[in-house]
């Protein structure tokens, strides 16, 4: 459905003009859904388009009229790159993959390897998604690969999974460990053993056929600046390991 | 002079509307070769999405005239004090939105809903929304058709001896029988393409809830000609349902001007 959303966002913002009275340029950001707390509370002056970042970048691909493109991971905006359709890519922060169960937590798991009794009902991302493609990640590194039989729904983006759990629905379900604190009342979190948590960090670039291309990028260095960042990490985002 | 403007701007307004309705359909088929469509229907995740689609509208659709028949009977031959009110319920997930519909189906037959059930992620929940969006539009087409049914034939059924399960099975049902087959084909199309109500109460597995536009919303991403040969498939079962439509409502018209039905019977 968010899919959708973005699609009649991009009809809106074409149809309105983007550059306001003040001469403030409103840009269009397409952004991991992940960041969707996070990116208005920086900059609420924008335009945002949340979703899982393959379909953003399919957007992008297919010619949406997007002025920043900030992922999930950092393979999605590089091959963008590849193609010419965005500039270099920055790391813009970190974050780490966690289990969150129901408060009520009625399959009664206390750890990841509880996943694998035969009546858990986990619900995943897409593999197409960032969240899936890291959630497989752990699985592989704990040898667990076996608890793919408990899957019960592939969801299109991480604030999907996060919806079905925290309506008590299914079982488990892996998102980011930010995702998990919008909604501290409906879920439990288990961390992962450090040695399996996945490296997680966001890409963000600036899209080569912009309008806009000089503010979008005193934007992207904006969010890579010290008071972006504190919000960042005030959002339970990782410091910025490595400099773009 | 008036009259050939006239006629200019009605002739520009259809052409345009012609291609505006048609150009996406089209868009879709000079993407897809029909031999890539063919070989798509050996590619694993759109089989299962077929059988998937397929099994749930069959259920569904069975659900929809099993029940849908006998609701839509009873609310068009009774007059009651409420009766608009029911009516209006039964319509009422028409105008709804899918998600609405999706999330109501959630908090209702939901684990942690009314009812408790563990119904979300199985195909029967998958059912169950293909029913819920679907099924209103059979039974608003099988009032209509059940209110067009000359009640005189109904009475003289009665009065000659027929009970009124058998007035109900061998007069209205057969009389009525254009409009019922009307109403379900829309309502077969209509549950065929139901994608917002599923996705949030059955989630979406492949080979288990994932049907066939949920199998094009989460191929659009990964592979863009998976995406349009499933859009062929659904266009082509779409075009194959509105034809049985269009039989069914000139099989009614022909019903009605035949006039078969006040024909002596010659047989006894």
């Amino acid at each position: 459905m968010r899919r959708l959303g973005a699609l009649l966002l991009v009809v809106a913002a074409t149809a309105g003009g983007t550059a306001s009275a003040a001469g403030h340029v409103t840009l269009t950001v397409y952004a991991a859904s992940s960041l969707t707390d996070v990116l208005p509370k920086v900059d609420p002056g924008e335009r945002y388009s949340f979703g899982g970042s393959n379909t953003l970048a399919a957007q992008i691909t297919q010619g949406a009229p997007a002025d920043i493109f900030a992922s999930a991971n950092l393979t999605i905006p590089e091959q963008l790159y590849a193609k010419g359709l965005v500039t270099r890519p920055y790391v813009l922060t970190h974050n780490t993959l966690v289990l969150i169960l129901p408060r009520a937590n009625p399959a009664r798991i206390h750890s990841v390897t509880d996943l694998r009794r035969a009546d858990v009902k986990l619900v995943i991302a897409d593999s197409a998604v960032p969240v899936g493609a890291y959630t497989l990640q752990v699985l592989k590194t704990m040898q667990m690969t076996d608890v793919l039989d408990n899957v019960v729904s592939r969801e299109a983006d991480v604030r999907d999974v996060l919806a079905k759990v925290a309506l008590g629905e299914a079982d488990a379900g892996f998102v980011y460990a930010t995702d998990a604190r919008t909604v501290p009342k409906r879920v439990t979190v288990l961390r992962l053993p450090v040695w399996a948590r996945p490296n997680v960090a966001y890409g963000i670039a600036v899209v080569t056929a912009s309008k806009h291309r000089a503010a979008a990028a005193s934007y992207l260095k904006m969010l890579l600046g010290k008071r972006a960042q504190a919000t960042f990490r005030s959002y339970g985002f990782l410091p910025r390991r490595t400099s773009g | 002079m008036r009259r050939v403007a006239f006629f200019a701007v009605a002739l520009t307004a259809t052409l345009t509307t012609l291609g505006f309705l048609v150009l996406p359909v089209v868009a879709i088929f000079t993407h897809v070769s029909p031999i890539t469509l063919v070989r798509q229907l050996s590619n694993p995740v759109v089989d299962d999405a077929l059988v998937v689609s397929a099994k749930t509208t069959v259920l569904a659709q069975a659900l929809v005239l099993l029940l849908g028949t006998p609701t839509a009977y009873l609310l068009a031959t009774r007059r009651f004090r409420g009766r608009s009110l029911l009516v209006t319920a039964v319509e009422l997930p028409l105008v709804l939105p899918p998600a609405v519909a999706g999330i109501g189906l959630l908090v209702a037959f939901g684990r942690m809903g009314l009812l408790h059930t563990s119904i979300p992620f199985t195909q029967t929940a998958v059912t169950l929304a293909v029913a819920f969006v679907s099924g209103p539009l059979y039974v608003r087409a099988a009032i209509a058709a059940f209110e067009a049914v000359d009640p005189t034939f109904v009475d003289a059924a009665r009065t000659l001896g027929a009970g009124p399960a058998r007035t109900f099975f061998r007069v209205a049902v057969p009389l009525a029988g254009g409009g019922l087959a009307a109403g379900e084909a829309l309502a077969f199309a209509r549950g065929l393409g139901e994608f917002g109500a599923t996705i949030m109460f059955a989630g979406s597995l492949q080979h288990v809830t994932q049907t066939l536009p949920l199998a094009i919303y989460a191929a659009f991403d990964v592979d863009f000609d998976v995406t349009l040969a499933i859009g062929g498939v659904l266009v082509l079962l779409s075009a194959a349902v509105l034809i049985a439509l269009k039989l069914a409502t000139s099989w009614t018209l022909s019903l009605q001007t035949s006039g078969f039905r006040f024909a002596p019977s010659t047989s006894n």
